[in-house]
């Protein structure tokens, strides 16, 4: 599978380096030949230098015998335009970034138009994932599989929980009244493990459940998690994801508090936005945030160009008693850090955009077998979280799932079959049509025969 | 420096020799020799015995190699290839000093093909196959094979391919490192298949053919007969190894851009043009020198092309003694000795292109004092030269002087010798060209006379020519071997 990637800016580069680390042969196209130097030290993968949007450039690095192109520059126009000439020039599959809000609203046209099988925008993809996190805002992550059927919460153990210190085959016995979910997965002191029934969970274990979107809920519940509801969001920096978000979140009746230091963008906000509460003034300066009512907002949302602003702030709220903080952070060597110190949602709009990506890759792949309907990375990309569609071809189906075999550090996690979730035991079996979810430490499952066979 | 993957990877290179040994050990079997099939069989042994723990019990944290530890490895995996394969001519007897056994086997790695042997009478024929077919690897490069083998041995390999495959930058032919290895070596084996072919049908027997392949293949000169080729009496077979020569001091990746239909990129090329008129009009030199010596112009166009070829591609064999001719001739190879073939070839030298760029920019300094504010980009295959790099190549170039001067002294130290004969001593083994001037290290001469010192020193030259300077000179780097 041949794969082009042009701009190697932060998205193209964290791609570059999932796509050839999954045995994929990648190249690279930028202008900026100390950025592509770095590249060539790092990655496995070829570099040329040039303009993807000219048509030589392209044709010199093989667009003809290219499966995906995808265009990541910084501009919407010109990755528009690599993706026209490059499915002109024979690449099979063309993805394009576009992020301006502008753009969002044709983009049907303009796909149609241009030839572009896929149009990513990183921004307003963060801002759904942030919308999903205040809508549970006990979850540090969720992510929802099989069209919304499933969900996969990702909590933080407290000591004073009642999970705290059992087992996980003891549990049904010691809480009766707990509902029933897959324990899918649990980092503890930077291992990811799939738990087995003799699995202790303990204070401090990140763990990802996993069921049906009523089941999780009513977990929650019983856990005492579900008192609070986010009725006011604070927002920290005005930029395109701040503006998704809004447009997202203003219409459940929440109310928005946007603080955005450049008075033009400000004013452009306020005009777009007219629901929204926009603030011009310095949000990383603490008495203006008290005096804008950083007391009494529910949520704080940190989404500042700078990680470090973004860091600091985000620690000011939570140490002021805020109950949701939410920051985004795109460099992922500061992951680790920010979660040792408390902050558990953290947002990234480089690997959401990177998840989904290669989620489409994996798909083109093979065409024949279970695609790869969603991929969704879990703990930094220590596990993964898959979804197949089960098909009437495959040899796994209609055999339980304790006469077949199982690869090795995988997890069939729930079926989902016509509307209704199944959290499998020995004696269930997959059906055709089934959307199957499966957790995996290793990366790169392409198909779901891979995972189980007879 | 991550010492365990260090290990781990010097681990994996040992065991690629010790498999690259088998073929030798093969053809000891066949020609019924005990003793020579014992010398291969125990130096196997030998070197699977360290490689092995060193593959399997060095657990590193992580597999990345940063750039120091990329040309670390690549300098101490060639130290330690050639010392293990020098046991074979210790165990046959072939060469029973440990030190002359060395520098067969560096000469035979770094395709130099400068021999300590004297007597070619009894040569096991084994370990002489051993001792060329260490040519056939190291002109590709161990690392490279050591990687289309096990392309997944570590996570960054751009460092090591660059480390070992002459010239100033890596063009890649597919995306991933080891596709790219996997596809020169076939090239590389495809063409020596060509020309082993050749040879037999113009009269070889296949175990001379195969060792000559090897020879001018890696571009390093070591034949099983003491007057190398001018024991054949064969004009056609001088004429095909001429041509092998030539062909092998072309960028390997060129062929294969011709093989795959895109004609047009081998001959576009400037650096292919710039090493087709420097040899064509050496060889025109030389013939024209050498019509008074031998009368017609064939013959001397024989001699001449031949002798050229060997010196340009940096192969080394001889059809004749060339200290016998004038002195205008011997001056063009003296200066050929320095510039070697193209980058990517598998011969030694400074390389066309470094020596094209350093004609360009100095045209461009005389060009700058008349006209300093023109603004002069130093431009090569089409496109505009990187500042830094033309700045690599002029530093390159004067450590590349430097260690010929520092060579010639540290072998005049001795006493033994003349000035001639020490100095291209020291230029022909950082070129890896084999032959020097003069009557001891001449075509029809050996460098068995000098002293173990001189002979480490000039193994050490072989080894920093070969791996263009740096991956040696960094070994001697004290903050290599620092903690971080």
């Amino acid at each position: 599978m041949r794969i082009m990637v042009i701009g190697a800016g932060k998205v193209g580069r964290t791609l570059a380096e999932h796509l050839s680390s999954e045995e994929y042969d990648v190249t690279i196209i930028d202008q900026n030949e100390e950025i592509l130097r770095e590249c060539e030290d790092r990655l496995d993968v070829m570099c040329v230098h040039g303009n993807g949007a000219n048509a030589k450039t392209l044709i010199d690095a093989g667009v003809d015998h290219t499966d995906i192109l995808i265009a990541a520059t910084a501009g919407d126009e010109v990755n528009m335009l690599v993706c026209l000439m490059g499915k002109r020039l024979g690449a099979k599959y063309a993805i394009a970034r576009i992020r301006d809000p502008q753009y969002n609203e044709s983009l049907t046209l303009l796909q149609r138009e241009l030839g572009i099988d896929m149009a990513i925008n990183p921004e307003r993809a963060t801002a759904q994932e942030i919308s999903r996190l205040l809508r549970y805002p006990f979850a540090s992550n969720i992510e929802p599989f099989a069209k919304g059927l499933v969900e996969m919460v990702e909590f933080r153990v407290q000591s004073k929980d009642r999970l705290n210190g059992l087992a996980l085959k003891d549990l049904a016995s010691k809480h009766p009244g707990l509902p029933r979910v897959l324990y899918a997965a649990v980092e503890r002191s930077g291992d990811v493990t799939i738990p087995s029934g003799d699995f202790v969970l303990q204070d401090g274990d990140r763990v990802f459940v996993a069921g049906d979107v009523v089941t999780v809920t009513s977990f929650f519940r019983y856990l005492g998690r579900d008192t609070l509801r986010i009725k006011d969001v604070m927002i920290l920096g005005g930029g395109r994801i701040s503006y998704y978000l809004a447009k997202l979140i203003v219409p459940t009746g929440i109310r928005v508090t946007i603080i955005e230091i450049n008075p033009a963008k400000a004013r452009k906000l306020s005009e777009d936005l007219p629901q929204v509460n926009v603030i011009c003034g310095d949000g990383t300066n603490q008495e203006l945030l008290e005096q804008e009512g950083l007391s009494t907002t529910d949520a704080f949302i940190a989404l500042c160009d700078r990680d470090e602003e973004n860091l600091m702030t985000g620690l000011f709220a939570e140490r002021h008693g805020v109950p949701k903080v939410v920051v985004k952070n795109n460099r992922i060597t500061y992951a680790s850090i920010i979660e040792s110190l408390g902050l558990d949602s953290v947002v990234s709009p480089r690997h959401i955009t990177g998840a989904t990506l290669l989620r489409y890759v994996r798909a083109r792949v093979n065409a024949d077998g279970a695609k790869v309907e969603k991929l969704y990375r879990l703990l930094g990309g220590a596990a993964e979280a898959l979804e197949f569609e089960a098909r009437l071809t495959d040899s796994y189906i209609g055999i339980p799932l304790k006469d077949l075999t199982m690869r090795k550090n995988t997890l069939i996690a729930v079926i989902a079959r016509r509307g209704k979730v199944i959290v499998p035991f020995g004696n269930d079996h997959i059906e055709a049509g089934d959307s199957v979810v499966v957790i995996a430490k290793e990366r790169g499952l392409r198909d779901l025969n891979e995972v189980i066979s007879r | 420096m991550n010492k365990r993957q260090v290990i781990r990877l010097l681990g994996a290179i040992l065991l690629v020799e010790a498999a690259c040994m088998a073929p030798s050990l093969v053809v000891a079997l066949i020609y019924r020799d005990p003793g020579d099939a014992a010398a291969m069989l125990y130096s196997m042994l030998i070197v699977l015995a360290a490689g092995l723990p060193m593959r399997l019990l060095a657990k590193p944290k992580h597999t990345d190699l940063r750039a120091r530890e990329g040309f670390a490895v690549v300098g101490l995996s060639w130290v330690l290839m050639s010392l293990f394969g020098a046991l074979p001519f210790v165990f046959s007897g072939m060469l029973p000093s440990y030190v002359d056994a060395f520098f067969e086997a560096v000469s035979g790695f770094t395709t130099t093909g400068s021999t300590v042997v004297a007597d070619f009478d009894h040569l096991p024929h084994g370990c002489t196959f051993w001792r060329s077919f260490t040519h056939w690897v190291g002109g590709m490069g161990v690392l490279v094979l050591t990687l289309a083998v096990l392309p997944k041995l570590t996570g960054r390999t751009s460092h090591l391919v660059r480390a070992e495959s002459p010239g100033p930058s890596l063009s890649k032919i597919a995306p991933k490192m080891g596709d790219t290895a996997k596809i020169l070596y076939r090239v590389y084996a495809a063409m020596s298949a060509s020309m082993f072919v050749l040879l037999m049908v113009f009269g070889m027997s296949p175990y001379d053919a195969a060792i000559h392949t090897f020879g001018t293949a890696g571009t390093g000169g070591f034949s099983n007969y003491g007057a190398s080729i001018a024991a054949f009496h064969s004009p056609a077979i001088e004429v095909v190894i001429t041509v092998y020569m030539l062909l092998f001091g072309v960028n390997l990746a060129l062929f294969y851009s011709l093989f795959t239909g895109s004609a047009k990129d081998f001959f576009r090329s400037e650096e292919l043009k710039w090493y087709l008129g420097m040899s064509g009009g050496a060889i025109l030199i030389c013939s024209l020198c050498l019509l008074p010596v031998y009368g017609s112009f064939s013959t001397a166009l024989r001699y001449g092309a031949f002798q050229v070829a060997t010196i340009v591609s940096t192969t080394g064999f001889a059809t004749t003694d060339f200290n016998l001719w004038p002195i205008a001739v011997k001056a063009v190879l003296l200066v050929l000795m320095f510039v070697g073939s193209c980058a990517g070839s598998t011969a030694g030298g400074m390389k066309v292109v470094r020596v094209a760029l350093l004609f360009k920019q100095g045209k461009r300094e005389i060009a700058s004092t008349f006209q300093p504010r023109k603004m002069q980009v130093v431009r090569f295959e089409g496109k505009g030269v990187d500042e830094n790099m033309l700045h690599r190549v002029t530093l390159f170039a004067f450590l590349y002087v430097l260690l010929v001067l520092i060579g010639g002294l540290l072998v005049s130290l001795g006493g033994q010798y003349d000035l001639l004969t020490n100095f291209t001593a020291a230029l022909t083994c950082v070129s890896n060209v084999g032959p020097g001037f003069g009557e001891v290290v001449g075509p029809v001469g050996n460098f068995a006379g000098f002293s173990p010192f001189s002979k480490l020193v000039l193994s050490l030259l072989m080894l920093a020519g070969r791996l263009e300077l740096y991956p040696i000179l960094v070994l001697f780097h004290p903050s290599l071997w620092h903690k971080a």
